[in-house]
Parts: C-alpha cells; sequence; structure tokens
C-alpha cells in the first residue's frame, strides 16, 4: 500500500457539551492514494467540518479523538507533537475554504499574503515575488504582477477564490483539502473553478479531498466518492459505480433529490423525508432507519456495517446482504 | 523601508483631502513645530522675571502680554506647548505598546491568563485617575515624570481592552483559521496577521487620546500636582490666569486656547486617520 498517501481507520471523535457526548464521527474509514481526486458528499451536520478539522487537528477544544488513526504518508496524525504537525500543514496537506470573502486578511495586500505564505522558503523576496505572481496567473488571475499590490476587496468572489487556490498549491502539497470551494459562488464561477482545480491537480499531481454536497460536480470531478450521513459512512466507491449503482438507500435518495437529475417539471422539488436524528442521543440499530422506505426488522437492532460489495464499492446496509432477502 | 515611507504618504495625502483632516494636520503641525523649535522662537526666557513690565496686556513686546512676575505669556505657551507634548506623546504611546502587548496576549492567549490580565485592567480602571493622581504625586512628589507615569498607568487598561477585543474577534475569524491550516505560528498569526489589523484602531484612539491628556496635564497642573512651577504648562497658565483674571484676562486666554486648539486639531486628526486606514473605506472616497 506505498501509494496510500491519506489513510483514515475507524476514526471516531466526539465533541464534549453540557447536553453530553455529541457523536460527531463514527468509526469512519477510508482512503486516498496519491494524485487522486476523492469527494465527500452529504448534507448539512453530516461531520465533513469535523472530518477536515480532525485531519488538520484544528478542532475546537471540547473535541475528543475517541478512537481510530488519520495516516498521512503512514504516521498517525492525531499523535504527532504539535510542532510537527504545523510543519505539516500548508506544506504538505493544504485547504482552501468555503467562503472566499472571509479566507485573506483584509488589511494586507495579496502580494503580502502571498510572500508571508512562504515563509518557510529560503528564497529572496525577490524569487518569492516572482513565485507568487507565477501562481496567479497559474490560476488565470490577468497582469498578475501589477495585482499583487491590490488587496482583497479589490477582488471578486471568484478571483479571490483563485487566490485562495493558488497560495493553497504554492508550496506543492501532497493532499489539497476543498471544503466546498464553489459553495458561495455561482454556477459560471463554479464551472471555472472547477477547471481550473482539474487542471492543476493534473499539473502538479497532488490528491485532493474534495467536500461538496453539489453531485454534479463531484461526479465531474472526482475518480471516488465518499457519502456520508449523521458522522458515518454510509457508502465509498467509483464515482461511477456510485451514481449508476447506488447500494444504500441513502445515496439513492440523495441522487434522486439532486435537481441536475430531475427529468420532469415538477412544481415542489423532492426531499427525504424526516429529520436527521439527535447526536447526542443515538438510536441503536441503523441511523437512517427512520427515513427509509426500505427498513426491515433488522435495521432497528444492529448497526450495519461498511462492507465490501465488490472491489471499490462499499455500503453499509442491510439490504446487501443475502440473508435478509430469504 | 521605502515601503513604509510611501504607505505613510499615502495615509497623509488622504488625510488632506480632507477638509477636516487637513485642518487637523495643520494645527497638529504648528503645535508639533513650535515645540521642537520653542527655543528658537521663544523672544524673551519663558522664566525670565521683569517685575516692572508685570500683567502688561497685549503689545508689540508682548503677543500676549506678562503675568504678575512680569513674564511673558506668548514665550510661555509656546514652551507650555513643548511640556504638554513631552507629556502627552510618551504616556500616549507607552501606554498604546503596553496595553496592545497585554491585550493581544489576553485575547489570544489561555483563559486564565485573560482572567488574570482583565482582573488587572479592572483594577487600574477602579481608580478615579484625578485620586490615583493626587496618591503618587504624594508618594513621590510632583514632576513631569509623575504626570506620564499616572497618565500611562491609567491608560493602559483602555488600549489593552480594546486591542483585546479585536484579537478576540479576528481568532475566530477565517482568515485567521486559514492561516493556522498553511501552517503559521503563533508569533507569525499575532505578529503578521493580527497586528495590521489593530493597530489602526489603537492609532486612531491614540489620537483621539492625546488631547485628553493634554488637558489631564493641564488639570493636574492646574491642581498644583503637575509641573512644577518655574516650568511653563498651559495648566499653569490657566491656574495663574484663573487667580488675576480681574486684572488682566490674557493669561486665561494664552493658557485655554491652545488647550482648545491641541483638542481639535488631534481630533481631527483622529477622525480623518480612522476613515483612512481602513483599507476598505479607502477605496471609497
Amino acid at each position: 500500500m506505498s501509494d496510500t498517501l491519506l489513510e483514515i481507520d475507524r476514526l471516531s471523535v466526539d465533541y464534549e457539551t453540557a447536553r453530553g457526548d455529541l457523536k460527531a464521527l463514527r468509526d469512519i474509514s477510508f482512503d486516498i492514494r496519491k494524485g487522486e481526486i476523492v469527494g465527500i458528499v452529504g448534507e448539512s451536520g453530516c461531520g465533513k467540518s469535523t472530518l477536515i478539522s480532525s485531519i488538520l487537528r484544528l478542532t475546537a477544544p471540547n473535541t475528543r479523538f475517541r478512537k481510530g488513526e488519520v495516516r498521512f504518508k503512514g504516521q498517525d496524525l492525531l499523535q504527532l507533537p504539535e510542532h510537527k504537525m504545523r510543519d505539516l500543514r500548508g506544506a504538505d496537506i493544504s485547504i482552501v475554504f468555503q467562503d472566499p470573502m472571509q479566507t485573506h486578511n483584509p488589511v494586507l495586500s495579496i502580494g503580502q499574503q502571498m510572500l508571508d505564505i512562504q515563509h518557510r522558503s529560503q528564497a529572496g523576496k525577490v524569487e518569492k515575488r516572482a513565485r507568487a505572481a507565477q501562481m496567479l496567473g497559474a490560476v488565470g488571475i490577468p497582469d498578475p504582477e501589477a495585482r499583487l499590490e491590490q488587496f482583497p476587496h479589490e477582488f471578486s468572489g471568484g478571483m479571490r477564490q483563485r487566490i485562495a487556490i493558488a497560495m493553497a498549491l504554492m508550496s506543492e502539497p501532497d493532499l489539497l483539502i476543498a471544503d466546498e470551494p464553489t459553495t458561495a459562488l455561482d454556477a459560471t464561477l463554479e464551472v471555472q473553478i472547477i477547471e481550473r482545480l482539474q487542471e492543476l491537480q493534473q499539473e502538479l499531481d497532488c490528491a485532493i479531498l474534495f467536500i461538496s454536497h453539489h453531485l454534479g460536480v463531484i461526479a465531474e470531478l472526482c475518480d471516488r466518492v465518499v457519502v456520508m450521513y449523521t458522522g458515518a459512512v454510509v457508502e465509498s466507491g467509483d464515482v461511477r459505480e456510485i451514481f449508476h449503482d447506488p447500494k444504500h438507500p441513502y445515496t439513492r435518495r440523495l441522487i434522486d433529490c439532486d435537481p441536475g437529475h430531475i427529468k420532469e417539471r415538477a412544481r415542489v422539488l423532492p426531499t427525504i423525508p424526516g429529520e436527521v436524528p439527535d447526536l447526542a442521543n443515538l438510536p441503536g440499530g441503523c441511523i437512517f432507519r427512520d427515513r427509509c422506505d426500505q427498513a426491515v426488522p433488522r435495521c432497528a437492532s444492529e448497526v450495519p456495517p461498511l462492507s465490501k460489495l465488490k472491489e471499490g464499492h462499499h455500503a453499509a446496509c442491510w439490504l446487501n446482504h443475502e440473508e435478509v432477502h430469504q | 523601508m521605502s515601503k513604509s515611507r510611501s504607505e505613510l504618504g499615502q495615509i497623509l495625502h488622504g488625510v488632506s483631502r480632507d477638509p477636516l483632516g487637513l485642518m487637523g494636520l495643520i494645527i497638529v503641525g504648528t503645535i508639533l513645530f513650535c515645540a521642537i523649535f520653542a527655543a528658537w522662537i521663544v523672544p524673551y526666557d519663558p522664566v525670565g522675571m521683569n517685575i516692572k513690565d508685570r500683567l502688561q496686556g497685549p503689545s508689540a513686546a508682548h503677543l500676549l502680554g506678562t503675568d504678575q512676575l512680569g513674564r511673558d505669556t506668548f514665550s510661555r505657551v509656546i514652551m507650555g506647548g513643548q511640556v504638554a507634548l513631552k507629556v502627552a506623546l510618551p504616556a500616549v504611546f507607552g501606554a498604546m505598546a503596553i496595553g496592545l502587548t497585554l491585550g493581544m496576549i489576553a485575547g489570544y492567549g489561555p483563559k486564565w491568563l485573560d482572567n488574570l490580565l482583565m482582573l488587572f485592567f479592572d483594577t487600574i480602571r477602579s481608580f478615579p485617575t484625578v485620586m490615583f493622581a493626587l496618591a503618587v504625586v504624594a508618594l513621590i512628589g510632583p514632576s513631569l515624570q509623575t504626570v506620564v507615569f499616572v497618565v500611562m498607568a491609567t491608560s493602559i487598561p483602555t488600549y489593552g481592552r480594546v486591542a483585546r477585543t479585536q484579537t478576540l474577534t479576528l481568532r475566530n475569524s477565517e482568515f485567521i483559521l486559514a492561516e493556522r491550516a498553511m501552517g503559521a505560528s503563533m508569533k507569525r498569526i499575532l505578529g503578521v496577521h493580527m497586528l495590521p489589523n489593530i493597530i489602526g484602531v489603537l492609532a486612531v484612539l491614540a489620537a483621539m487620546d492625546i488631547p485628553t491628556v493634554i488637558a489631564l496635564e493641564a488639570g493636574l497642573s492646574f491642581l498644583g500636582l503637575g509641573v512644577k512651577p518655574p516650568t511653563p504648562s498651559w495648566g499653569a497658565l490657566l491656574k495663574d490666569g484663573y487667580s488675576l483674571i480681574r486684572q488682566t484676562p490674557w493669561l486665561v486666554v494664552g493658557g485655554g486656547l491652545p488647550i482648545i486648539l491641541a483638542t481639535l486639531g488631534f481630533t481631527f486628526l483622529g477622525e480623518s486617520l480612522r476613515d483612512v486606514v481602513d483599507p476598505k473605506l479607502r477605496k471609497q472616497r
């Protein structure tokens, strides 16, 4: 398994609150290979953000890692001392955040920020400036030399997100985490950003962990996809497999609800009925049971394991087990 | 360093385009000029007595007349400006530097340190400035340094609290999280990313604080707790003028006018600075 870059192994994370422990992540397992694009889909509150902050170890103070490992190039990040972790951030693992309007320091020019982010480099100021301009050019900012002098508020949202991508890729990381990078942008810009990411990914050969709730973008960009529901992985596998032959009812419903998949005109968009269960007080058995229209008695008593259906396709549903159908 | 100079030039240019800012700049510039070159401007020795010419009105020889000891009021006003700035500038910038450091530590550091520093700030704030000054003067005697110390000590909490609030707001902002995610150390986050966001606010606060300090120095001198008698100070001029108001009004004018002008000038400058240092506002102007 030498080509595995990031391996998340049975990771469980709780938030300690006054109401008791919030089980934000339960038994998450998946991996990312070198140069691969993996997508994570799931509705709000499914633990996507907790997962990212756990990988970067930038968690809130009330976070407790209960179980599991996050292995990056073989070493467990959760055991790493803080200064070693800091050396990884922005060098080997980079991140692009959701809201481009908030991710830049408002009082420093883009050039100052792009120079500062190269603080690990031994290069001189002139070289760093040249590198910054080159990266801005690579993400498609016209006249990069002059624009280094400008402040964040002088750029549009799409440009700011491209600058954020340029800054994240400046150190040529092995893994780029993209946390819903296009959610705050409109549809035309989304396509531009996705195309730019794809080009740069091929050029730099870095792996991308792409978080989104836009299935169309995931289908377009990713090699593999992980579907999450309330802090657990319900299905994972190759993008084609998941989209053409979903094996978990939640994934099926999610695809049905995607506006891009609806063929007929409808007055009301389809939704998944029911509510997300309370994470502090989880019911036993399958967590999707209450919203599932195919639930069987076994779903109430036992948590379905994430089991391998075929090479590159895992799902956590009792319906895929032979004995249920007998 | 040429970079920071051009930035200062930009700020000055921005201030001078605003009519109130320009006025503030002119007044503050004049006061600074007079204070720096006081020794060459004064026509007479500000402490030299001439009993023969006491309590005179304005004339060609004495622009603002003379006091009860025959000292030239104009010379004393100019010298008084120097004294006022000698108190105000070190006190304000000292308080700003200490308050900024402590405030950022309180805002970014662990909770117990924050509580400790806030307790310290609140303790100082609970002393009324004038009472505190009385106590310190009784302890170490009236002098320029005493006034600087009292003013600095009492205004540290103001800067500290503003810096702390700014730091607290910033530490949870997304761009600071982004910096942390990109591997910036605490030193880098505080020094490179937070400081420029906070310093503008504090600089404006400092510019607005200078007139308060000048007035406080005048007040302490008026009460006889400030600089020692022969040294000219605007407050001391007012004090003398107050007791001699029936003989001549010119001492009160000489002591009061510069205080009013300095207050206005620094306030205008501070308000104009506030608009200019914020890069988001800069473009709209």
